[in-house]
């Protein structure tokens, strides 16, 4: 049933990348329970801005949970503490009237804030460019159905491929690790056979931009997992760990 | 001004062939040497982008959010298209084609719709030789289901997140150019302007929107990619930041505007339920191949649907439609869901709704066979709705979700202002009137992969090489006027919010220039439109800086651009005095209530030129010529 | 040899280096438990075991060596590791909740490896460099549990220890990539258990020492 509540936030506010930031403590009334987080910010920032203050910066897009491009921590957890959700389909009725609700922006070396709870993520595109593709040129494919892929593989393969590159896992990993991201697309690829030729030279190049980058180690702690919105399981970290050592010391 | 679209002569079969041959080509070691600009990094620029550099072009790619993967097209969910006819189920070039141009409602450009046809297999096998999931049978072979108002099963899906595997597809590959040092990328940048230098283009002017700068790009071809303008309605299944800002500044730069009143109403959406709601959420229309839709018999009836017995439900679809059934075109299920409500039948808080039911497809599939179809999508649904479409039937309600209408364009996919191309949903050509399921994907990677790196080579080639440099004065021009209008954005300090004047503006929309349309109120719509803007330019507050990340400015610019575009999608319904796929005037209506077309005077699209502002704009036509398919009533009896 | 290096240099090799370090360390501690065992046989049975294990000479010298070697790389590489990842997020958070993915051995392991790494220190100076010329193992032990701290220090030790190897066990697996989800539950359980083991086994020593005296 759709009621009204009441909540007061303490949103981290920050200029820039070099700025301070701190906490400011803002109070969102009268917000539906159908409503999206998002929404309830929108709200919020709709009487900034009529109180002629800065609203609050905050990264969205598709608002249905794929894009990726949404996520602050809420409460010490990102994208808040439903299980499987993006910050953009969490809804309003999992809070009570009268909740303080902490918003901070995800946190880690590799993400610099821009601003408020806007971060800079383009370091998991730079794992990406690394390796998490399939060496093929447009025209001269051979036709589709000449490659057979079990369907249990096929699953498997997108089961991992659904990472939608939030950085929740970076997010929410004690070590501040991008290795729940970047497992998912060695283990896509590593599991289809159109990836296999350049398994091990993407498992390497990979991981050793992820290292660059500045993201923590991995240290098997299973935040990420319990955190990612779209429940990309460890086990394709584990099949990350096997094909990086296969390409080290095999290949 | 008759428009020529350069079509190729010769059979339609054999056109494309022809064409490939005729175009002038760039020699390999001249490619690099050649800059391209493409703007957007949807399923059309991702892919366009990465092609063009792979040919060794120099491409330099800009899009809104802070990742290319980020582009609109992730969301799509339902499948793409192709003819492969793996299901041997009857399936063709020949017979996606037609399907296309009759989806169309015979307002598309044949000769575009073939080549699409074609190609759709193409896609298919690039696609999964980068290593996309696409859905497996048993045996390892892809598998296919039918989709949205096809009698075949053609569509390929990677579970409910085709758009996404599509896209992150595209994505890799141009990752691997930018890897390669082929492409440098731009992501948080927003076109403001495209550059045309003695009538070509040759550059555009983007605001950085982490810190404000506005920036010159040069390139000997631009090539806009920016998607639909559905947002115009402000409620819509696109992104927050899906705009008509690149498209419509073209426009303004002298670059035709195709059939804009050309919008798509997509049946399967969740209700909008309060005022505070920022964007709808589409249901995949994969649903309705196991959901039943319908509505109580009796109007006003409050039970609960399980209350309702089967005597006293309408399975309308089923009911009127029976080789259809639930699986009529897109606008065909909008229309009749909007005609239920009206009749006082809708079901829900606002009685804006009408059921979509698995209890059939449950009982006689079993709910694992139908979870593994629309797990995530059920999922989705129960997410926002907190109900569970495997116990209660799904509410739906139609929404706006794509756009027909476009830049208008050649058959090389050229606008009329030379070197300036436009691809995927941001152009007009391929879907008429109305466009068919799982045929948008098909359309942004045909575009992207297969048709613009041969086209721009043509353009290339056959075009005297001017360099441009970003000093010169068209781009000064450019950029004062970019920052004037910021700066005019940034100086009214009035008194209501960007986004309040998005909502009054797409109220406006939905309610005259939606779903039907009537002469009487498109006119007044026209009228409120131009008020508003007015209002707008002396009332608006956007607070913050120009020289900062600044989201209300950013929106505030795609409002201001929404607030002139509203106008002209109306003066277009207006002058199509005629009913075809997604434009309905309620005045043309066969007596089936089906859209009545005018074929003598309307088998055209309608391409507008901006001639200044407060102006009307100029109308051109483009005569569209079936020689291939035969124009008749639609009917999905 | 570059290879070597950059293959265990990075992350993941780190890793590495910790879980066989780590697990070889489980292994020494199933060894060093079954002996420690025969102390229930009375006072000649645990001399009787020292004496066999002396007898090995240079074999346990080896052995000693790997050991040692190994425990420095775990005690550097982890070091490394704990120092990397607080700079991995320089900024931390004002609230910070778990999802329920890491467990109370995951989230400590650093400090129980500090503390391990202290109460070894301590351990050897009381036990193995110490002088035996005129006593026995047995008598250096019983005296030394005779007092009731020394009791409490080694079975807080052993807790910590157990602790540190309630993760450590199943992250090995995890590690060199043997997770699959039929036999995951299956490791996580023994690890537990050996985890168990390996505190009550040590833990228990001392109490019995302490009673016996
Ligand atoms: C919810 C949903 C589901 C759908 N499902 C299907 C389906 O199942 N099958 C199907 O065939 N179609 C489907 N569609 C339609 C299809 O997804 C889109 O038509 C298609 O993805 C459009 O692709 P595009 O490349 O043209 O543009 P988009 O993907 O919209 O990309 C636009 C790009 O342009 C950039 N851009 C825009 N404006 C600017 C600017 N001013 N400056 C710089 N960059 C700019 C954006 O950043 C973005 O990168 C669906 C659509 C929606 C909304
Ligand atoms: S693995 Fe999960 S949490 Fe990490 S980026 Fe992908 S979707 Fe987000
Ligand atoms: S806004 Fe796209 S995932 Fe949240």
């Amino acid at each position: 049933m759709t009621k009204t509540i009441n909540l007061t936030l303490k949103v981290w506010r920050q200029n820039g990348p070099k700025n301070k930031g701190r906490f400011d403590t803002y109070h969102a009334e009268n917000i539906s329970t159908d409503m999206s987080f998002l929404e309830m910010l929108d709200v919020v920032n709709d009487q900034l801005t009529i109180d002629g203050k800065e609203p609050i910066a905050f990264d969205h897009d598709c608002r249905e949970g794929i894009c990726g491009q949404c996520g602050c921590v809420v409460n010490g957890r990102p994208h808040g503490a439903e299980k499987g959700t993006t910050l953009c389909q969490l809804h309003m009725r999992h809070f009570d009237n009268g909740d303080t609700i902490a918003i901070e922006p995800f946190r880690a070396m590799a993400f610099n804030v821009i601003k408020d709870l806007a971060v800079d993520r383009s370091a998991l595109d730079k794992i990406i460019q690394a390796g998490g593709y399939v060496s093929v040129n447009t025209g001269g494919a051979q036709d589709a159905n000449a490659i057979l892929v079990p369907q249990e593989v096929a699953d498997l393969a997108m089961d991992a491929a659904q990472c939608i590159g939030c950085g929740a896992c970076v997010a929410s990993c004690p070590n501040a690790s991008a290795m729940l991201f970047t497992s998912a697309k060695v283990s896509q690829l590593a599991l289809l056979p159109q990836g296999k030729p350049e398994a091990a030279k993407r498992a390497i190049n990979m991981v050793r931009t992820m290292d660059e980058l500045g993201f923590g180690n991995c240290s098997n702690e299973r935040e990420c997992e319990a955190e990612c919105p779209k429940e990309i399981s460890i086990t394709n970290i584990a099949r990350l760990n096997r094909e990086y050592f296969k390409a080290g010391f095999f290949s | 001004m008759a428009l020529d679209a350069k079509i190729p002569g010769g059979p339609i079969a054999e056109k494309w062939d022809r064409h490939r041959f005729e175009l002038k080509l760039v020699n390999p070691a001249n490619k690099r040497k050649f800059n391209v600009i493409v703007v957007g990094t949807g399923l059309a620029g991702g892919s366009a982008s990465a092609t063009l550099a792979e040919l060794g072009y120099n491409v330099k790619t800009f899009c809104i959010q802070d990742s290319p993967r980020r582009a609109h097209s992730i969301a799509a969910q339902g499948g793409i298209n192709a003819a492969k006819n793996y299901p041997n189920d009857g399936d063709s070039i020949w017979r996606l084609f037609y399907d296309t141009v009759k989806g169309g409602d015979f307002r598309a450009r044949e000769a575009n719709v073939y080549r699409l046809a074609q190609v759709s297999n193409d896609i298919i096998d690039q696609c999964v030789a980068q290593g996309i999931p696409f859905a497996r049978d048993y045996g390892g072979l892809l598998d296919n289901r039918s989709f949205g108002g096809a009698q075949v099963s053609r569509t390929f899906y990677a579970r409910g997140q085709t758009g996404q595997q599509l896209l992150l597809g595209a994505y890799s590959a141009l990752m691997r150019q930018v890897a390669a040092g082929k492409v440098q990328m731009f992501p948080r940048r927003e076109m403001l302007d495209v550059v045309l230098v003695d009538g070509h283009a040759k550059g555009i002017v983007v605001r950085n929107m982490i810190n404000g700068a506005v920036e010159r790009h040069a390139a000997d071809a631009v090539v806009l990619c920016t998607g639909g303008y559905g947002n115009v309605f402000f409620l819509s299944t696109n992104a927050m930041a899906s705009n008509v800002t690149a498209a419509f500044r073209a426009y303004k730069k002298g670059a035709f505007f195709a059939n804009p009143c050309f919008t798509q109403i997509h049946p399967t959406c969740i209700p909008v339920h309060g005022t505070f709601q920022s964007k709808l959420t589409l249901m995949s229309e994969s649903l309705r191949n196991d959901g039943r839709v319908w509505v109580p018999k009796n109007p006003g009836d409050k039970r609960t649907p399980e209350q309702i017995p089967e005597a006293d439900r309408d399975y309308y679809l089923e009911n009127k439609y029976p080789s259809f059934g639930n699986l009529v075109p897109r606008d065909v299920a909008s229309r009749n869901a909007k005609e239920q409500c009206d009749m006082g039948k809708g079901v829900g808080e606002t009685g804006q709704a009408v059921y979509l039911d698995f209890a059939d497809a449950i009982h006689r599939d079993g709910r694992d066979v139908i979870a593994k179809k629309y797990g995530n999508l059920f999922q989705m649904y129960e997410k926002i709705t907190a109900d569970d479409p495997y116990q209660t039937p799904m509410m739906i309600y139609p929404a706006i979700h794509y756009t027909m209408g476009g830049l208008w364009v050649d058959y090389n996919l050229m606008s009329n202002v030379p070197g300036l191309f436009v691809l995927g949903e941001a152009n007009f050509s391929d879907h008429g009137a109305n466009r068919l399921g799982a045929s948008a994907l098909m359309q942004g990677l045909a575009d992207g992969y297969f048709v613009l790196p041969y086209t721009i080579g043509g353009y290339l080639a056959g075009t005297a090489k001017a360099d441009v440099t970003t000093g010169h004065k068209a781009f000064d021009e450019s950029e004062k006027q970019v920052t004037g209008r910021i700066d005019r954005l940034m100086s009214i300090d009035g008194k209501r919010t960007v986004d309040d004047f998005h909502k009054t503006l797409g109220r406006i929309m939905w309610e005259y220039c939606g779903m039907a349309r009537n002469n009487e109120g498109l006119g007044m719509a026209r009228g409120m439109i131009q008020e508003l803007r007015a209002e707008f330019w002396e009332n608006v507050r956007v607070p913050g800086n120009a020289a900062d990340f600044n989201q209300s400015l950013e929106r505030a610019g795609r409002v201001a651009d929404f607030l002139e575009f509203g106008e002209l999608m109306i003066v277009d319904a207006l002058a199509r005095q005629e009913s075809c796929g997604g434009h309905f005037n309620e005045r043309f209506e066969t007596e089936e209530h089906e859209a009545l077309r005018d074929d003598d005077n309307f088998c055209h699209a309608a391409a507008w030129e901006h001639s200044g502002d407060g102006r009307e704009p100029e109308f051109h036509k483009e005569p569209l010529v079936f020689e291939n398919v035969k124009l008749t009533q639609r009917s999905y009896k | 040899m570059n290879w070597i290096t950059s293959t265990l240099g990075s992350s993941i090799g780190k890793k590495l280096l910790m879980a066989i370090t780590g697990f070889s360390f489980c292994g020494f501690l199933a060894a060093h438990l079954a002996g420690n065992l025969t102390i229930y046989g009375g006072k000649d049975a645990f001399n009787g075991y020292a004496e066999h294990l002396h007898a090995l000479g240079p074999l346990l010298t080896v052995a000693e060596l790997v050991l040692l070697s190994f425990f420095l790389v775990h005690v550097i590489t982890g070091l490394i590791l704990y120092l990397q990842n607080l700079k991995a997020r320089p900024v931390r958070y004002a609230v910070n909740k778990t999802a329920g993915g890491r467990t109370f051995g995951s989230a400590t392991m650093p400090y129980t490896g500090a503390l391990l790494l202290a109460f070894i220190v301590f351990h050897l100076l009381n036990f193995s460099f110490v002088d035996k010329t005129n006593t026995t193992i047995f008598n250096i032990v019983s005296s030394a549990f005779s007092s009731p701290v020394y009791v409490v220090i080694y079975i807080l030790a052993m807790v910590v220890a157990a602790v540190h190897v309630s993760h450590g066990f199943w992250s090995t697996f995890q590690t060199v990539g043997a997770n699959h989800p039929k036999y995951m539950p299956l490791i996580q359980t023994v690890g537990i258990a050996f985890a168990v083991v390996v505190g009550i086994g040590f833990g228990f020593l001392p109490i019995y020492i302490f009673l016996l005296a």
